[in-house]
């Protein structure tokens, strides 16, 4: 869609250990997505974590999440 | 779990909710905040403001306001004549203790006025415990009565601002129809000097330029309005708007397609099209936050497609 696809840096399969996400919570420099659908966003959440369906990402992204070097802790439902 | 829209500083979290449950993490249910589109800058707005109980008051309706209002002293009202009932000591006026009967309630209730309204006339006393409990009703009434002022003076004041926002968001949409009106026709008319001439000679460039960086600002503007949450153009307007909009960049695409290589090569002019390309991609019928009727619709989705043709 109306995406200006960046170079891609190889940097998307680090990982954020439980600890590290607990431990900032209140840290507003780290953004936490939650990339479960709607239903059960609402059923329960991360403190903090925004909402942002599969689905959506690609429509919805950019305005939620407007800078491209903004630290993301992305989770979804379970174990992957 | 893709996260590849130019996003550099992903990380993944693999344990996912499950996990998280499971170590005993904080949990939240909530509305999502997701779904409005105004967190352009402010991510992790859920986290909960706390309102104070009088904030909450403040923000009920007048109606609402006044009636627990009359509801409270009338409630506090009813506690005097009670106590004076059940305990034998209550409310006094001069040396005599209000009776418990109708004419006790009415004292009752008028001592419950005096009090919230902190007027204090002083003919009738609280005794014992209900000093207490008049103190607290006067401080109570008194905040509710100054969120009940502070209402009516801001209902007018919420209208006119209203007003004025009305008012000049028109003008606004006026004026971007003008000079998109405008962009075109000087597009027209680049055009077809450019036809004449072979070739973009200096001064038809820098015409070009102004033009075009009219024509970028415009549709920002455009941008920003589809993409602003709380603002609602009515249809009609928008229609026009848009329908301004796939003319100047149908002309815009033609003269670019058409445009002699070699000369006429502008630094400034490839970097408003770059940027005019980047705007009107993001115009479509899904990816804007709200839902407009169908031509509408699809008179972004041409938008998009003349944008990528620039592009």
């Amino acid at each position: 869609m109306a995406k200006q696809q960046k170079q891609v840096t190889g940097t998307e399969h680090l990982t954020i250990s439980r600890e590290e996400i607990l431990n900032r919570l209140q840290d507003r420099a780290l953004v936490i997505v939650n990339v479960t659908p709607k239903e059960s966003f609402v059923e329960g959440h991360i403190p903090g974590s925004i909402n942002l369906p599969v689905a959506d990402i690609e429509s919805k992204a950019r305005q939620l999440i407007s800078n491209p070097s903004q630290e993301i802790a992305v989770y979804c439902a379970g174990p992957t | 779990m893709l996260k590849k829209l130019g996003y550099t500083n992903v990380r993944h979290y693999g344990g996912g909710m499950a996990d998280w449950v499971a170590s005993g993490g904080p949990v939240e249910r909530s509305n999502p905040p997701a779904e409005t589109s105004q967190a352009r800058s402010s991510v992790r707005r859920n986290v909960p403001r706390r309102l104070s109980w009088l904030e909450i008051l403040a923000n009920w309706p007048l109606e609402r306001l006044i009636g627990f209002w009359i509801g409270m002293i009338l409630v506090f009202g009813l506690i005097y004549w009670i106590t004076g009932i059940s305990m034998g000591w209550g409310l006094q006026t001069g040396n005599v203790a209000v009776k418990p009967d109708l004419n006790g309630l009415e004292t009752a209730i008028y001592f419950s006025f005096v009090t919230a309204l902190s007027i204090g006339y002083g003919d009738v006393i609280p005794l014992g415990a209900l000093r207490i409990l008049a103190v607290t009703e006067g401080i109570a009434g008194l905040l509710i009565f100054g969120c009940v002022i502070s209402k009516l003076v801001s209902r007018r004041q919420e209208e006119l601002t209203e007003e004025i926002h009305r008012t000049t968001f028109e003008d606004r949409l006026d004026r971007v129809r003008t000079n998109l009106h405008l962009v075109f026709l000087d597009l027209g008319s680049v055009q077809q000097l450019q036809a004449e001439q072979g070739t973009l000679t200096g001064q038809v460039l820098r015409r070009l330029e102004s033009t075009v960086r009219v024509f970028r600002g415009e549709l920002q503007t455009i941008h920003d309005l589809l993409y602003r949450p709380n603002v609602d153009p009515d249809e009609e307007a928008l229609e026009s708007l848009l329908a301004n909009l796939v003319i100047c960049l149908q002309s815009l695409v033609e003269l670019n397609g058409s445009r002699p290589t070699g000369s006429g090569q502008s630094a400034s002019l490839d970097a408003s099209l770059r940027s005019i390309s980047r705007l009107a991609q993001e115009i479509c019928g899904e990816c804007v936050p709200r839902v407009y009727a169908p031509s509408l619709k699809e008179s972004m989705d041409q938008i998009q497609e003349l944008a990528r043709r620039i592009a």
